[in-house]
């Protein structure tokens, strides 16, 4: 069957672009795995309630946006969630068609909820007409270009570079077979005659398959769900220009791809299915609206985040010791990253004089850093900004870069030589046999650790003396230390120790775009040692002894030792105090495996841990940050007294020293958005695993160098894996949403909500829950949207 | 195949004599071969017993039945160094063919066997069917082992059906993957054939020789008694190893069975696919009756070969270009064998195999050796004059090896068959160093791309040395090429230099618009796979259900 192109309007109008572009920020960025980072799936929802969310997506995708009944049933009936949990929240939902009362809710949640059922796609009308599986080819089509368009050095011969997704497409689209030998006649000629741009195409394709302005915001919604992780590659692509000031067209791009098939679909199979496509478009058009069952799923779902915010205020009402008055034998700070509340418990159970902190883990530097004898620049900050200095880890033998630089190359050119057409099968004969010795080595274990060594990083232009005070001031102040400085400070990034992992980048440090966060650590020491900066923090009223010694170091949070970078600034005076640090530090780091195994399977106590950095076939090395369910911002000694059991986000934080709420402000906009997407990330993988989890570990297909696939290829995949919130058994992540506590002034709080609305927004709709302590320390005040607190 | 006369085995170190006469090792030590298949089926018992999650005594069993397996061989490969090769029966119908082949096969198969099972432990930790993995893993490896070691053709013929049988399984161990079913039903169908034509050719075989012993029948073939059958045996033997070594245009099953945890395709990929280059050299003196079987196998071994070695390059997913790999290095291998080179293919089963062992098993790096390959900087593409000095280097490294090795063995001519694939070789090579010497290259760099491309010939010809001198007395010598032989050799070695040019020039060319169309057709495999999945229904709806 021929297809013939009328004559269009090839312009498109303005609402239909704005709608394009509106689909485009519906999808959250998928960051490739070399760095990556979690992502919030319900980014380009947060303006909307979880309600409104779960109308959304189960009209466009049939995806749920809570667990299933039985699992709130089963805490219902067990009293884990008790009645005044489920009277609570059900009497904040905001939704008019509530059930009536508690009994109506209880008895909701013994019957089984209708699952919505995604609005049919054209693909799929044409399947149900034809018995030809549409979805499956279009996915199969669609991925086998853009595995090709977006690989980053995987294919030795990629796609020609520079071309814009559309274009690539249609070039590859015009000359690929495949369709019509599966039985779309004519596919590759009229790809190639459609129009030129996205543009025009978009203008086409919309008025073929008769989408009215009212159904273009969940159609194309829709459109872009149904390519995955693809669409949300594309969307990276857009985040990164428009974070360096720039725009990329990739994702509505991939969104006029997507019509396009389903204007070939519709043109050949019209006479079956034009009728119930335009039935679907008419759907389409309707509001959005929960349903019944939608809302009760929400109400019980934030009744079980009710249930463990009791317990967190049972725990924040055990009396909290006394700050400790003397000078602190060591002062450690860690990441807030959840990790480390158990190795800082750990840490200060192993003497009373120790002073633990937690901050961001990239503490404050804006850094792109260049590794050693390497072109890459690695964006060392969280990933929602611009770094604003630069770095590099220079050895100061000269020679050594040179000749790191040629052996990196000659390893690639016998890369090469291992993967090229002609040369595979001389490199096969000659070195094959060499492969016993290797599969030997990682069989059991013996494989090169994978910590950094790096020499100590240099920021190059470096810092004139006036930004140099001003960003140690900065950073000290925010992490509310201004004095009572300990004859040791250290400063712990962290990062995971893992083998043949994917996934590895997702274990490193969140704040620091996906790397590990040594590099941060030790540009900040050798800030804070800076004679010159602490001259002029005199005059910032920042007195930091002569005696105290600034260290860089790396929690592994895989094996839980710490990793210390001594001899960046080498320091005989303080060779004793090093000493005793790396005594308590061995000492944390057996307890913190200790209570780490009980929750890993097939470990049996601490000594099984750190076997786990190294087997090539492990898939649950460690759980990350599986569990997470608080955000506390306040002094160590309100949570000191509890096991939060690695749960929380811990960022200390003294509200009487922020004199204008400054240091508050950065909090709730950076930290505890990051969280956010964190958090959310967990959630989304657990209760909607088929399109926000990263799917199983043992079926994954590294991709492009940027993501996974599951088995031959299709759909890019993102978010967690499901080895990592589940051991098997159980579920290790319960999915809840982040409960934020802050100890500070609600008028505070609501001057800094009032000004970011984006911020506001997380918790108006309760995306987060905030929550102050009073000044005992106790949980008293909960935000209910609007400004307002009960 | 009336002109079997041409062939004139050239006899270098061939000794039937030891072939086959030599019986004398009692019976029951020639046995031991049967204890890794027994250890193993019994750990499959255990699996199958017990085939829930988190079997604790099945996963510690099958890391032990790996061990045993891998004592089992080494104690062969003592056996056969002290009492030389023998056929021990165990039943009418199976008995152990101990012989260098068997030997280093066992000793693959148990090696490789061993390092998966271990993988396997912590990596289907906590699967729902867990131990009905273990037990499948366990029961293809015995299957393999038992096909290595048959001495018979009832237990040749039934544990290669068994192979296919156990790796079905395991590719549906998620049997509600649409792709799984997909992949496994093709994978089935061209098993299926693969199946029907041994059994045939082992008819034939019987028939023809008045045997089913694999020794007898071998020395039939040699001797000249039934070439009718022999040709026939021939025929259909190749036929078998095309369709089980995913030769084109038959491979479309092997680059989509990643729908089944990683183990498991290291496991096809270094134990399983070998079966048919397996059955080619175990059945070499069969093969050598039949020139034009062999002919036809070097066209369509060396076309897969550099079909998919060039559909590789278009591969974005890691354990896909693996496959194509496979698919690959097995067209290598078929090459091998049409070219009446049987100890070579031999050696390409054993380095291929641990090669892509480790690979698969080891895939989850590749984002790292992704973003590994970014940190040098761009990579500098070699002009035309450089890639002309590339292959001039190469050429005399080969005349330097051909030199130093035959001044080593008292300049005993190779045969032009070993001569043109060591040219192929080399021509590999010569990318290596057209990359150090490529934009302006430092010097240092050169030097290393230089020592890697000699390391590499060096590497490669001693390998080569050795496995001949290893299996002079067991596989027999290359005979000389006949006119259609030598237009075979001079073919290949043109074709395979062709694409080694291109390849070489590769950047100059591959993102021209003329070229577009050409990687698009390639990414796709030529379409042999859509059609496959066209004239199954692959893409049926009914096939969700």
């Amino acid at each position: 069957m021929m297809i013939h192109h009328p004559d269009f309007d090839l312009t498109p109008s303005a609402a239909l672009l704005n709608a394009a572009n509106a689909a485009a920020r519906a999808i959250p960025p998928l960051f490739p795995l070399a760095s990556s980072v979690a992502v919030n799936p319900y980014l380009g929802q947060t303006g909307d309630t979880l309600a409104m969310t779960a109308a959304r997506l189960g009209r466009i995708a049939g995806t749920p946006v809570t667990q299933p009944r039985d699992w709130y049933l089963a805490r219902i009936v067990d009293g884990r969630i008790s009645d005044d949990d489920l009277g609570a929240a059900l009497a904040a939902s905001p939704e008019a068609n509530r059930p009536l009362s508690l009994a109506a809710l209880k008895a909701a949640a013994r019957e089984m909820a209708s699952q919505q059922q995604a609005l049919p796609s054209v693909a799929q009308l044409a399947a149900e007409a034809s018995g030809i599986d549409w979805p499956a080819v279009v996915n199969d089509r669609f991925s086998a270009w853009a595995a090709g368009h977006f690989d980053r050095g995987q294919a030795l011969w990629t796609t020609a570079p520079g071309t814009s997704a559309y274009s690539a497409w249609r070039s590859f689209a015009a000359h690929d077979l495949t369709p019509e030998i599966a039985g779309l006649s004519g596919f590759a000629a009229f790809v190639a005659a459609a129009p030129a741009t996205a543009a025009g195409t978009l203008a086409m394709a919309t008025s073929r398959l008769g989408l009215s302005d009212a159904a273009l915001d969940t159609a194309f919604h829709a459109s872009l769900m149904s390519l995955g992780g693809w669409s949300q590659y594309a969307r990276y692509d857009l985040w990164q220009a428009e974070l360096a000031g720039g725009t990329d067209s990739a994702v509505t791009d991939l969104l006029v791809i997507r019509l396009l098939w389903d204007v070939a679909l519709l043109s050949q199979y019209n006479d079956r299915i034009g009728a119930d496509w335009a039935a679907v478009v008419a759907a389409h058009a309707e509001p959005l609206l929960p349903s019944p069952d939608q809302v009760i799923d929400v109400i019980l779902q934030e009744a079980s985040e009710r249930a463990a915010q009791r317990a967190m205020a049972t725990a924040f009402a055990t009396p909290a010791p006394a700050a400790p008055q003397s000078r602190p034998a060591l002062q450690a700070a860690f990441c807030i990253d959840v990790r480390s509340e158990v190795f800082r418990r750990a840490l200060e159970s192993a003497d009373p004089g120790i002073q633990t902190i937690g901050f961001a883990g990239f503490f404050g530097v804006f850094v792109e850093h260049h590794p050693f004898a390497s072109d890459v620049a690695e964006r060392r900050l969280p990933v929602l900004l611009n770094p604003t200095v630069r770095s590099c880890a220079l050895s100061p033998d000269a020679g050594a870069e040179d000749a790191a630089r040629i052996a990196a190359r000659a390893k690639r050119a016998w890369g090469r030589f291992k993967l090229a057409a002609v040369s595979s099968f001389a490199f096969v004969e000659a070195t094959g046999p060499i492969y016993a010795g290797k599969l030997v080595r990682d069989a059991l274990g013996l494989g090169p650790s994978h910590l950094p060594h790096d020499p100590a990083p240099r920021l190059s232009p470096g810092l004139d003396a006036a930004q140099k005070l001003a960003s140690a001031e900065m950073v000290l102040r925010a992490k509310s230390m201004t004095d009572g400085f300990a004859r040791i400070v250290l400063l712990a990034g962290h990062g995971a120790n893992v083998t043949n992992n994917p996934h590895a980048s997702a274990l490193h440090c969140g704040a620091c775009g996906g790397y590990s966060g040594e590099v941060n650590a030790r540009l900040l020491a050798a800030l804070l040692n800076d004679p010159e900066v602490r001259q002029g923090l005199l005059t910032r009223g920042i007195t930091i002894p002569d005696d105290t010694l600034f260290v860089a170091g790396l929690h592994d949070t895989t094996t839980d030792d710490v990793l210390i970078y001594a001899d960046d600034t080498p320091s005989p005076a303080h060779a004793r105090d090093l000493a005793d640090v790396s005594r308590w530090l061995t000492a944390a780091g057996l307890i913190a495996r200790g209570e780490r195994a009980l929750r890993l399977p097939r470990a049996k106590g601490a000594s099984d841990i750190a076997v786990r950095s190294r087997n090539w076939a492990e898939v649950r090395p460690e759980w990350g940050l599986a569990g997470c369910r608080a955000f506390v911002a306040a002094p160590r000694h309100r949570t000191g007294a509890q096991n939060l059991g690695g749960r929380a986000f811990l960022h200390s934080y003294d509200w009487q020293q922020d004199k204008d709420f400054g240091v508050l402000e950065l909090i709730l906009t950076a930290p505890v958005v990051v969280a956010s997407w964190i958090s959310l990330q967990y959630f989304g993988s657990t209760v909607a695993p088929a399109a926000f989890g990263g799917g199983n570990k043992l079926l994954h297909n590294v991709t492009g160098g940027i993501g996974v696939v599951e088995g031959n290829g299709g759909l890019l995949r993102t978010g967690l894996p499901w080895q990592s919130v589940h051991d098997g058994a159980n579920l290790v992540h319960e999915p809840l949403r982040l409960s934020v506590i802050v100890e500070a002034p609600q008028d505070a709080i609501n001057a800094i909500l009032a000004r970011h609305d984006g911020v506001k927004a997380l918790f108006d709709n309760r995306w987060l829950h905030l929550f102050t302590l009073d000044d005992a320390g106790q949980m008293q005040g909960r935000y209910v949207g609007g400004l307002n607190w009960a | 195949m009336a002109n079997n006369e041409f062939y004139v085995a050239q006899g270098r170190g061939y000794d039937r004599q030891t072939a086959f006469f030599e019986k004398d090792s009692p019976v029951t030590t020639a046995l031991v071969p049967y204890l890794a298949p027994l250890a193993l089926l019994l750990c499959a018992a255990l699996g199958f017993w017990h085939p829930g999650q988190r079997p604790a005594r099945t996963v510690l069993a099958a890391e032990v039945g790996g061990v045993i397996a891998i004592v089992t061989a080494l104690v062969a490969v003592t056996l056969l160094i002290l009492h030389g090769p023998s056929t021990a029966s165990l039943l009418p119908g199976l008995s152990v063919r101990l012989d260098v082949i068997s030997a280093v096969m066992l000793c693959l198969v148990s090696f490789v066997g061993w390092v998966v099972l271990r993988y396997a432990a912590s990596y289907v930790d906590g699967e729902a069917r867990q131990g009905a993995f273990m037990g499948w893993m366990c029961a293809a490896l015995a299957a393999v082992m038992l096909l290595v070691a048959a001495g018979h053709l009832v237990q040749l013929v039934l544990a290669w059906i068994a192979t296919s049988l156990c790796l079905h399984q395991l590719l549906l161990f998620y049997p509600d993957r649409v792709q799984a079913r997909r992949a496994a039903h093709k994978k089935l169908v061209t098993s299926g054939l693969s199946n029907l034509v041994i059994i045939a050719a082992a008819l034939v075989l019987w028939r023809g020789f008045g045997s089913g012993d694999i020794a007898t029948i071998l020395e039939g073939a040699r001797s000249g008694a039934a070439p009718t059958a022999a040709a026939w045996a021939a025929g259909l033997i190749a036929l078998a190893a095309v369709l089980k070594s995913a030769q084109f245009p038959t491979h479309g099953w092997l680059t989509e069975v990643m729908e089944t945890p990683t183990p498991v395709s290291a496991l096809l990929h270094a134990g399983v696919i070998n079966a048919g280059g397996f059955l080619m050299i175990r059945f070499a003196d069969v093969m050598l009756t039949a020139p034009g079987v062999l002919a036809v196998l070097v066209m369509l071994g060396g076309f897969t070969a550099i079909f998919a070695g060039m559909v590789m390059l278009t591969q974005s997913a890691v354990k896909t270009s693996l496959a194509w790999s496979t698919v690959a290095q097995m067209g290598f291998m078929v090459l091998q064998c049409g070219l009446a080179l049987f100890p070579l293919a031999l050696l390409h089963i054993v380095a291929h195999s641990l090669y892509k062992a480790h690979a698969f098993l080891a895939s989850g790096g590749a984002v790292e050796a992704v973003a590994a390959v970014r940190r040098p900087g761009l990579v500098a593409v070699p002009s035309g004059a450089k890639v002309g000095q590339a292959f001039l280097a190469a050429i005399g490294i080969y005349a330097l090896m051909t030199l130093g090795f035959g001044a080593a063995t008292g300049f005993d001519l190779k045969s032009p068959q070993a001569i043109a694939l060591g040219a192929i070789l080399i021509f590999g090579v010569a990318y290596l160093i057209a990359q150090g010497l490529a934009g302006a290259a430092p010097k240092a760099l050169t030097r290393a791309t230089v020592i890697y491309a000699l390391a590499a010939s060096l590497g490669y010809f001693a390998l080569q040395a050795a496995v001949e001198a290893l299996t002079a007395s067991t596989l027999p010598a290359t005979p000389a090429p006949g006119p259609l032989e030598w237009a075979l050799i001079v073919l290949a070695v043109l074709s395979f230099g062709l694409v080694a040019v291109a390849q070489a020039l590769f950047p100059l060319w591959a993102h021209h618009p003329a070229a577009a169309g050409l990687r698009v057709h390639l990414t796709n495999g030529l379409y042999a796979n859509a059609v496959f999945d066209r004239l199954l229904g692959g893409w049926s709806t009914s096939r969700k259900s």
